[in-house]
This record gives structure tokens, sequence and C-alpha cells, in this order.
């Protein structure tokens, strides 16, 4: 029987579909059973459908890449 | 609607010298490189640059690129490459083995029962994650303050989609854990969200 503690210890592999079944069986059977686990594996999910849509605030693209492409430039120009 | 282009499509673009390819892969990947190497490097400015490196050597060595890996997993493992280099010379040593604090050590009894029941978090729902604006506030800032490994592993398999493989072989660690370390990521924005919601 797998302690509360095991189950948040394999929340994640079990939200990403990577437990055996044969584990992933127990856990479904814990959390049936569980509310602090129920909660604790939703947490984990919102946690991982939030941090998918949470994309990083980029600086300023056009002149990263206005500066990436005129050193690729000069390079270029350098070898010929 | 426009169809997306094949990653074939892309390299031969690039390839090419086409720059709109170049600007939507830019896009695409360049916050989240310099977020990646922020970890890595000893400051956001050093970061920046790094990137800007990587672009450059994906540039220049895109006929190169035999297709062994994803395009994404190919630029992240230059960049993650470049970005440890740099690290060293500037005298700063980044391992990603062993970053296993454990932000659930205190949440369990002896018995290994939770002491106190974790939250509905009623405030969330899937359906308004979306509108969630000072939810993401929340994830972002936690994923920021991840360490580098838990940065990086979580980055690239949650946001950026590569594949387990991808991760173990631009991170040189392995597939238990690459586990591990998105776990640890987890908790830790799950602790933030959780410590917001309060």
């Amino acid at each position: 029987m797998l302690s509360c503690k095991d189950v948040s210890e394999r929340s994640s592999a079990l939200i990403d579909k990577d437990l055996p079944l044969w584990e992933a069986m127990q856990m479904r059977l814990h959390l049936a059973m569980c509310k602090g686990c129920a909660a604790f594996v939703r947490q984990m999910r919102i946690t991982r459908s939030l941090t998918a849509v949470a994309p990083p605030v980029s600086p300023d693209d056009e002149a990263a890449m206005a500066a990436i492409l005129a050193r690729l430039d000069d390079g270029k120009t350098q070898a010929h | 609607m426009a169809s997306i282009p094949t990653e074939t499509a892309i390299v031969e673009a690039l390839i090419r010298g086409d720059r709109q390819v170049f600007a939507a892969l830019f896009r695409q990947h360049n916050a989240a490189m310099i977020r990646v190497a922020v970890g890595i490097c000893p400051s956001r400015a050093v970061a920046e640059e790094v990137a800007q490196e990587a672009w450059l050597a994906v540039l220049k060595n895109i006929a190169d690129f035999q297709g062994r890996s994803s395009l994404a997993a190919w630029i992240f493992t230059i960049l993650i490459n470049m970005a440890r280099t740099r690290a060293r010379v500037e005298g700063r040593s980044v391992s990603f083995e062993g970053e296993r604090d454990n932000t659930l050590a205190d949440a369990f009894d002896g018995r290994g029962r939770w002491k106190d029941l974790p939250d509905l978090w009623d405030e969330i729902t899937p359906e308004r994650i979306l509108g969630a604006k000072t939810a993401l506030e929340v994830v972002t800032a936690a994923i920021d303050a991840l360490p580098p490994a838990q940065k990086a592993v979580l980055i690239l398999r949650s946001q950026q989609g590569l594949e387990p493989a991808e991760i173990c072989a631009a991170l040189q660690i392995s597939e238990g854990n690459m586990r591990v370390l998105l776990h640890r990521a987890r908790l830790a924005v799950r602790a933030a969200l959780d410590g917001a919601l309060r």
C-alpha cells in the first residue's frame, strides 16, 4: 500500500503517464480513497498546464535578431 | 490556413538564408534559450550574449544538421554547451547532477501521511488557466528562481516539448535524474502557486 509521501513522489510520473501499469493502478486506488492526494495530483496537473502556457518574455527580439544577422553578414564579407 | 513547415523545409530555408524562417524560429526559441542560459551563466547580460553566439553557430553550421534529433534539441544542445563553456571561463562550475532539494520534506508525518491536506485550488480551474494572469506571473517568477538544471529540464520538456532522450543528451544527465529534476521543478512551481493562493 502506497503512503501519501509515495504518491506525491510518483505524481509527476503519473500525470506524464510514465508509470508502469501496476504502479499506476496502485496510485489510482490510493487516489480514489485519499482526498489529500487527489487534491495534490490535481495541483500538479494544474502546475503542469500553467507551466506550459507561461512563456518567458522576450527582451527585444527585433534588435537581437538584427545584431545576429549583421554579425553573420560581417563574417561572410570577411570570408570573401 | 497556412501550413506549418516541416523541419526539413525549415532547415533547407535556413541553409538558403531565408530570413523570415529564421525570424520565426528565433521568436519561437530565443526567450527560452536566454531563460535556460541565465541559470548557467553568471548574469543575464552574459546569457543574452551566449544566446546570440548560439544563434550564430546554428546559422553557420545548419548545413551540418543531420536530423538525428529535433532541430530544437540541436539548438538547445549548442546553447547549453556554449553556456557551460562560458561559465567555466568565468570561473563558474555548473553541475546538472545532484539538485535534489525537496520542497515537500516537511509535508508528511512519520508514517508518510499528509500533516495538512493539500488545498483544492478552487480559484484556478483548467478552464480558467489562460485567463489567470496572476497565476501565470507566479509561475513565471517561480521558473526563473529554479536552480539551473531544474529550470532547463522544465523549460525543455514542458515548454519546448523536447523528448526525454533529447534533454538527457543536451544536459548529459541520466533519464532517471531528468525525471527527478522535472518533478522537483514542478514541486517548486506548485509551492509558489500554493503560497500565492493561500
